[in-house]
């Protein structure tokens, strides 16, 4: 593939699997647990962390995952009150986020397009150090959600189960919402946030709209993930397309396809 | 004289600074099969989720009495409609979640934790269907997988709320009929949350009857369901 012999391509593919190999699992838990614009808020919140970092000047990579983090903590002790829809908590955090984004923005010596440039990512121009850190945070939350998999999947499924059964449903929540904030505040920064949130959504879906097993979901939406990324890149470098709009649009036709499948299969 | 396995003194329950049950003074015996009832939103699921220790007491205590030298282990069998059916698990992946609370954090269940969710569906006539999709399933088969997963766990009390609710008579009385035979084969304590007159009169050995001003009568059958302990309870004649 002539595509890997030029030295940025392979940077790109190399982005993109590790994105996908992070977000792809998680998307089944982010289905299951109906929370699909969480990515959405954390976009919100990492620019907030941005441009609060670049006001005080301090860097704002840190800062953006610090407040990201800070924010999921909050958000797995508020997502147990049985009083507060969690779509109502996510749509609060997204717009908070997006508010105090543009405050800060607002008295930022920098300007809004600088700001945006340092926060989303462009799969195109992934430096090395992030992909270092892609590979150790995806990493680290892939070992998580395998060694948690008893853990993550009670504790979402029968919560009042679980609790009878003397597992700590607010620890392991917790653990869940944090590994989650790292993937894709990491993910938003190397390859921006409308591909890190339809990451977190579209193979988690389309698996689980064509398989009935969990764990074949968890195959099939890694599977659709590296897939649709892989395709996508070689796909935008030889039609000469952006990039990471050609890997979504692949994945909602991949998502379109399935839901007709089941649909078929329904009927 | 059979030995205590819970023991309520002075309760009160509720949420958010509202009491809905109070001077709670009860005790629920070893082998006990007891049918809790009382009109909708009186308190049942209430009740029982304070004995699961999911809501604490805003008064009094609570606890369950230990027995050589551990406290007892208790099955909990929610109402099927809460648990969302966009999960794709086979029946035995749902049971094995009963032997969870057995394994340490973070180690996966076994062949030989699988082994003994299998066994806990043969008991309750489910082992043909193990490998089905449990939202795949009718009303009355889920509700034999719960109990198969509470019991999975090797309980010494069964908690169930509203095992029946939705199930026409015959499901009734086949799912109540196999929590009879679970207490008199396995001695396992039944305890069951229901709105619904007929399992409690067809089955409960005692019952427990929430009144309408939020107090508790427990007792024998016959002197529960009496008319003059139902008007406590309920405004129109049942």
């Amino acid at each position: 593939m002539d595509l890997l012999t030029v030295p940025f391509m392979r940077n790109v593919m190399l982005a993109g699997v590790l994105v996908a190999l992070g977000l792809a699992p998680l998307s089944v838990y982010v289905v299951l647990r109906r929370i699909v614009f969480v990515g959405a808020a954390v976009a919100e919140i990492s620019s907030a962390g941005v441009a609060l970092a670049i006001l005080f000047n301090l860097e704002p990579f840190p800062v953006a995952l610090i407040l990201t983090i800070l924010t999921f903590l909050g958000f797995s002790r508020a997502a147990d009150n049985p009083r507060l829809p969690l779509e109502a908590l996510i749509g609060m955090l997204y717009a908070g986020g997006s508010a105090a984004a543009v405050l800060l923005i607002a008295k930022s010596p920098r300007g809004e397009g600088d700001i945006l440039n340092v926060l989303f990512g462009n799969i195109l121009t992934v430096p090395l150090p992030l992909l270092w850190m892609m590979v150790i945070a995806f990493g680290v939350v892939a070992a998580i959600q395998y060694l948690a998999a008893k853990e993550f999947l009670i504790v979402a499924y029968d919560p009042d189960m679980a609790r009878a059964l003397g597992i700590r449903v607010e620890l392991w929540n917790t653990l869940f919402y944090v590994a989650l904030g790292v993937a894709v505040a990491i993910a938003i920064r190397g390859v921006g946030a409308l591909l890190a949130f339809t990451l977190l959504v579209a193979p988690g879906a389309a698996a689980l709209s064509v398989v009935g097993s969990l764990r074949a979901a968890f195959v099939l939406a890694t599977v659709i993930g590296v897939v649709a990324t892989v395709v996508g890149i070689a796909g935008s470098y030889w039609l000469d397309l952006p990039t990471g709009p050609t890997i979504v649009g692949i994945l909602a036709v991949l998502f379109g396809l399935s839901y007709l499948w089941a649909a078929t299969r329904r009927a | 004289m059979p030995a205590e396995l819970l023991r309520a003194r002075g309760v009160a329950l509720g949420y958010g600074g509202r009491t809905v049950l109070r001077n709670l003074d009860f005790t629920i015996e070893r082998g006990d099969f007891l049918g809790v009832m009382g009109p909708n939103g009186s308190g049942k699921t209430t009740l029982l989720r304070a004995m699961l220790g999911l809501i604490k007491p805003l008064a009094g205590t609570m606890e369950w009495v230990a027995q050589n030298g551990g406290p007892p282990r208790i099955g909990y069998v929610p109402q099927r409609e809460r648990l969302d059916p966009n999960f794709p698990l086979s029946a035995l992946e749902v049971a094995v979640m009963g032997r969870f609370g057995k394994l340490g954090a973070m180690r996966r269940a076994g062949r030989a934790d699988v082994e003994i969710a299998l066994g806990c569906l043969t008991r309750v006539g489910m082992d043909r269907h193990a490998h089905s999709p449990y939202r795949s399933l009718s009303g009355g088969q889920q509700q034999r997988v719960l109990i198969a997963r509470a019991l999975a766990g090797e309980p010494d009390a069964l908690l169930l709320d509203e095992p029946t609710n939705g199930m026409d008579i015959e499901a009734e009385r086949a799912i109540m009929e196999l929590l009879l035979d679970l207490q008199q084969t396995n001695a396992t304590t039944i305890l069951f949350v229901t709105h619904l007159l007929s399992a409690i009169q067809n089955f409960a050995r005692r019952v427990a009857l929430i009144t309408r001003d939020g107090s508790l009568l427990i007792g024998p059958k016959g002197e529960i369901l009496a008319p003059q302990s139902l008007a406590r309870a309920y405004t129109e004649e049942i």
